[in-house]
């Protein structure tokens, strides 16, 4: 077949894919959307069945049988999780503007810049062997083309300049379309519209190819299924194909189901097209049967294919281009164009996905957040930095392309297309962990995540990527066989002599040990920070929360806010964007307000252009965000404690103004006590004062207006009258004394006093008393008692007047008073017992206060002034010393007044 | 909506069905080599495992997908 033709077709073809591409972004434009549709998704998602499986999936099964079939068993499975896994993951990544597997990974991690790009990083080494894997595919599938009518001519061992032309040059072709339709304007949304219609209709392309292969090679090389089979099973090298032995056990089989359910989510295309390119969340509902069914037909002929080139294939046809061999073995030579075409655009739909995804990858979560932090290069402050946003993007895809091509050239030329594409899977396979736990498990935390893709990533290098270098002579071919310095425990296939497993299986199983080990192990010993935990509540309450407002407290401007966003996604968008936010809220778009919720709505339509680890750090330029942090936890929880403490300190103050209520009650108690004592006082020294008075007063009328009175009833009223002015006197001075004790102005003239002399000189000088009332006086006195230090005269006023208290009490006949002083090492005391009638014990006390007279009522004679007892008990006071009263009612009462000897220095004075 | 989370139940549990029908386990049962009316058991099982299974998941999630359709036609 001339090659001009063949290329003619592919040109057609790809001119078709523009056109294609083309009205689907003009619809998109006018609002009309080709793509909005769960047919429509479903096909894109079909992105997933590549090169790899329109041709190496025949490949495969002629050397292991149904070896091939995991591969789409995987994703059945996993879309039947689809409800609980897929949506989870578009739910988040909707909310959250989520671009890339990177950045949906970065972001869990408490929108971690340096794990995006470490996923980054690892996605690009991944995935750049599934595209040479692709580019592979092109070529020989034109080669084979090309050498027609003659079949079997091995294209590898020719190596032609064709062969390398080819593939260089859809590299070319294929850069040019992604780089057309996947880069042509930063949107928010990144929605890829006319791309994702140009995939659909690859995907019908490549499953009505596939078929009529398929039917082709059942229906005319042979007659139908039975033949088919039976034919084959005649063959004892093709019968063991058909046993479930071929595929090389059990362990191959699960090992490659759970590659293939990891990298259907994990692939950067696949999440692309199931996650970004989704436009309705309802899409997903048919997707998850229409997909699987997908697979499901273009599968159905890959066993029989495979037979039949074994059955019919001459020699040295190579197994991976059995779908357009046999055709052209059958003389179909326009269906092996179709065929061509199918697996053409089985590769063109890969490649253009997986580059766009890659350079959106590349831009948002490596070159731009480097970018962001290199502060010489002022990014961050240029005024438009969409179209160099744009312009890495661009540049990204060509680099993607050229290094798988180099892949291919370098390392792929020696291997089977799956044994290329299963590298990758293995190597995206990574992801799939640090994903399904962020998504269920709220405590995975960032220092896991980058031990288990870090080391997954390792383990997966040194066991797969290493070896297949090694064996395209790019490192010694001993680093395989027989480990790096000669250390068998150390050989990449078969790390501590495992052996047993093929080398994918193998690698699996370490690099998920490690992967899953380190996750769990890591997340049990580390803490997350605030962000942390709060990102992985939003991934991992996705489904129950439509929106969770993250706390943000903070300032910002509207303008300033405004200003950033146009400047990634130009001022037309922006202004768009931010216009609709005010319309969905019913707002005016001018009067804004700056609040956690709209900062948060920028910060999402920036993380849809640059991801969401830059988005963060360009929102920080202009929005003095102040992340609730552990610190501001930490005060809110101090502010709530405080508060408890204020309220503490509140209690014990009312405590205390309680107390001190109490106490002024009291007090206030005391002063109306003692202002009733006052009158009290007042009125009985005006009493007392007035009785003498009347009795002078009316002693003197007597005498002023009788002139005429006998001389002796004159003596005996003048008698009265100096008696009562004496009386007077006394009370006057008591009072004056009982003042000036009360103020400190009285004298005192201290001296050595011998208590016994002076209860003596008492005695004698109120001796006249007793002798009136006939009252007997008892003394019994020391000769002599150590001396006091103390006011003579005021003692024997103390004296003097309980001897003349003891006196008026007692009985007038059988009176007995009795005068005692002792003299212990301490003190001295005085007392002075009578028989009278006692004092009960409630008066004890109050017998020592001012004018109170037991048992007195006004209307008997007063018997005393009532102070006596009083001033008594201060002279006591002022000596230290105490005065008291032992009493019983009817029995007597004594009086004791006790002195400490050693009267304290300061009283003295 | 107690009836979506039926639903979820129930594809998870397809899930757990289809895992043991796709792996190996029952595969080694049906993988002896024999035939079926002349064609490979092993095809024949694996084809119709998987499209029984996809019938279950299309039975599960279109139901889901009609009751939207009916809660949203009243709207406008």
């Amino acid at each position: 077949m001339a090659g001009w033709f063949i290329i003619l077709v592919a040109a057609i073809y790809i001119g078709l894919l523009f056109g294609i591409a083309y009205y689907g972004d003009k619809r998109a434009d006018q609002g009309r959307s080709l793509i909005d549709s769960s047919f429509v998704y479903a096909l894109s998602i079909a992105v997933y069945c590549t090169s790899w499986t329109f041709y190496g999936s025949v490949g495969r099964a002629t050397q292991s049988g149904f070896d091939f079939l995991p591969i789409y068993l995987g994703p059945t499975l996993v879309f039947c999780l689809g409800w609980l896994l897929l949506r989870k993951i578009l739910r988040v990544s909707k909310a959250n503007r989520i671009t890339t597997i990177a950045d949906f990974i970065g972001s869990r991690y408490g929108k971690n810049a340096a794990l995006a790009g470490l996923v980054a990083v690892i996605a690009v080494i991944g995935v750049v062997p599934y595209i040479a894997l692709q580019l592979k595919a092109v070529s020989i599938s034109f080669t084979v083309l090309l050498n027609y009518p003659a079949i079997g001519v091995g294209p590898l061992e020719g190596a032609s300049s064709a062969f390398q032309d080819t593939a260089f040059w859809a590299a070319v072709c294929l850069a040019a379309f992604a780089i057309l339709f996947g880069t042509r304007h930063i949107e928010a949304s990144e929605h890829h519209q006319g791309l994702v219609a140009a995939i659909a209709f690859e995907s019908i392309v490549k499953l009505v190819a596939f078929l009529a292969a398929g039917l082709f090679v059942v229906f005319a090389l042979f007659g139908g299924f039975g033949d088919l089979f039976q034919r084959a099973a005649a063959d004892p090298e093709l019968k063991r194909l058909l046993s479930f032995e071929a595929t090389g056990g059990g362990f191959s089989w699960i090992a490659l189901t759970l590659l293939a359910m990891a990298a259907i989510i994990c692939l950067p295309r696949q999440f692309q097209v199931i996650v970004v390119e989704n436009l309705d969340e309802r899409h997903l509902d048919r997707a998850l049967w229409l997909f699987p069914l997908y697979l499901f037909l273009i599968n159905i002929f890959v066993l029989p294919i495979a037979l039949a080139g074994g059955l019919l294939a001459p020699a040295g046809v190579d197994p991976d281009t059995l779908v357009l061999t046999l055709p052209l073995a059958g003389d179909a030579p326009s269906l092996a164009l179709l065929v061509f075409i199918g697996g053409f655009s089985a590769a063109t739909g890969m490649v253009i996905v997986e580059t766009v995804a890659l350079s959106t990858m590349v831009s948002n979560d490596l070159v731009m957040p480097l970018l962001l932090r290199w502060r010489r290069l002022g990014l961050a402050e240029r005024p438009d930095v969409a179209p160099f946003l744009l312009g890495i993007r661009r540049l990204a895809i060509p680099v993607l392309l050229f290094l798988g091509y180099l892949y291919m050239r370098l390392v792929g030329e020696r291997y089977a297309l799956v044994a290329i594409g299963l590298i990758s899977f293995a190597a995206v396979a990574q992801f799939f962990p640090a994903i399904v736990f962020g998504l269920f498990w709220r405590r995975a935390t960032t220092p896991a995540a980058f031990a288990a893709i870090g080391g997954g990533f390792l383990v997966w290098a040194y066991t797969l990527l290493l070896p297949s270098l090694a064996r395209s002579g790019w490192l010694p071919v001993e680093f395989v066989d027989q480990g790096p310095f000669a250390i068998a425990d150390l050989k990449p296939y078969a790390l501590f002599g495992l052996n047993e497993l093929d080398p994918i299986t193998h690698s699996l199983f370490w690099s998920m040990l490690v992967n899953v080990g380190a996750l769990v192990g890591v997340s049990l010993l580390t803490t997350q920070s605030a962000l942390e935990r709060t990102q992985a509540a939003l991934f991992v309450k996705s489904l129950e929360q439509a929106e969770a407002g993250r706390l943000w407290r903070g300032t910002a401007q509207l303008s300033d806010l405004k200003e950033l966003v146009a400047r990634f996604l130009g001022a037309e968008r922006a202004d768009d964007a931010f216009r609709d936010y005010a319309r969905r809220r019913r707002l005016d778009v001018a009067k804004l307000a700056v609040d956690g919720e709209l900062v948060r709505h920028a910060e999402r339509l920036l993380a849809g252009a640059i991801g969401t680890a830059s988005a963060r750090v360009m929102i920080a330029t202009v929005a003095e965000e102040e992340p609730l942090g552990i610190d501001e936890v930490m005060r809110i929880l101090d502010e709530t404690s405080q508060v408890i403490e204020y309220s503490r300190r509140l209690e014990e103050k009312s405590g205390e103004l309680q107390a001190a209520t109490a106490e002024l009650r009291a007090a206030n108690e005391r002063l109306k006590e003692l202002d009733r004592l006052k009158d009290d006082f007042v009125s009985t020294v005006s009493h007392e004062l007035r009785t003498p008075l009347t009795s002078i007063r009316s002693f003197s009328e007597i005498l002023h207006d009788n002139p005429e009175l006998p001389p002796e009833k004159r003596d005996e009223f003048l008698g009265i009258i100096v008696k009562e002015s004496e009386r007077l006197t006394r009370l006057i001075n008591e009072v004056l004394d009982l003042s000036k004790i009360q103020s400190g102005t009285l004298d005192w003239h201290m001296a050595d006093v011998d208590l016994a002399e002076l209860a003596r000189d008492a005695a004698a000088a109120t001796s006249q008393l007793f002798r009136d009332k006939g009252v007997r006086l008892d003394l019994a006195l020391p000769d002599k008692t150590p001396a006091l230090w103390a006011d003579r005269d005021r003692l024997m006023q103390v004296t003097v007047n309980l001897l003349s208290n003891a006196v008026k009490f007692c009985p007038n006949a059988k009176g007995r008073v009795t005068l005692a002083v002792v003299s212990d090492p301490d003190a001295i005391t005085l007392s002075v017992g009578d028989n009278g009638p006692g004092i009960a014990a409630e008066h004890h006390a109050a017998v020592f206060e001012r004018f109170h007279q037991v048992g007195v009522t006004l209307t008997e004679k007063p018997q005393g002034t009532g102070l006596g007892l009083a001033i008594s008990r201060m002279i006591v006071d002022h000596h230290g010393g105490r005065i008291w009263v032992e009493s019983e009612l009817g029995r007597g009462a004594t009086f004791r007044v006790r002195v400490p000897r050693k009267l304290a220095l300061a009283k003295a004075v | 909506m107690p009836e979506d989370l039926r639903r979820r139940d129930r594809l998870v549990g397809l899930f757990l069905l289809a895992l043991v029908l796709l792996n190996p386990p029952i595969l080694w049962l049906f993988g002896r080599g024999s035939a079926l009316f002349g064609l490979p058991l092993l095809y024949v099982y694996l084809l119709a495992a998987w499209l029984a299974v996809i019938a279950a998941v299309a039975w599960i999630a279109e139901g889901r997908a009609m009751r939207r359709r009916r809660d949203e036609e009243p709207r406008p």
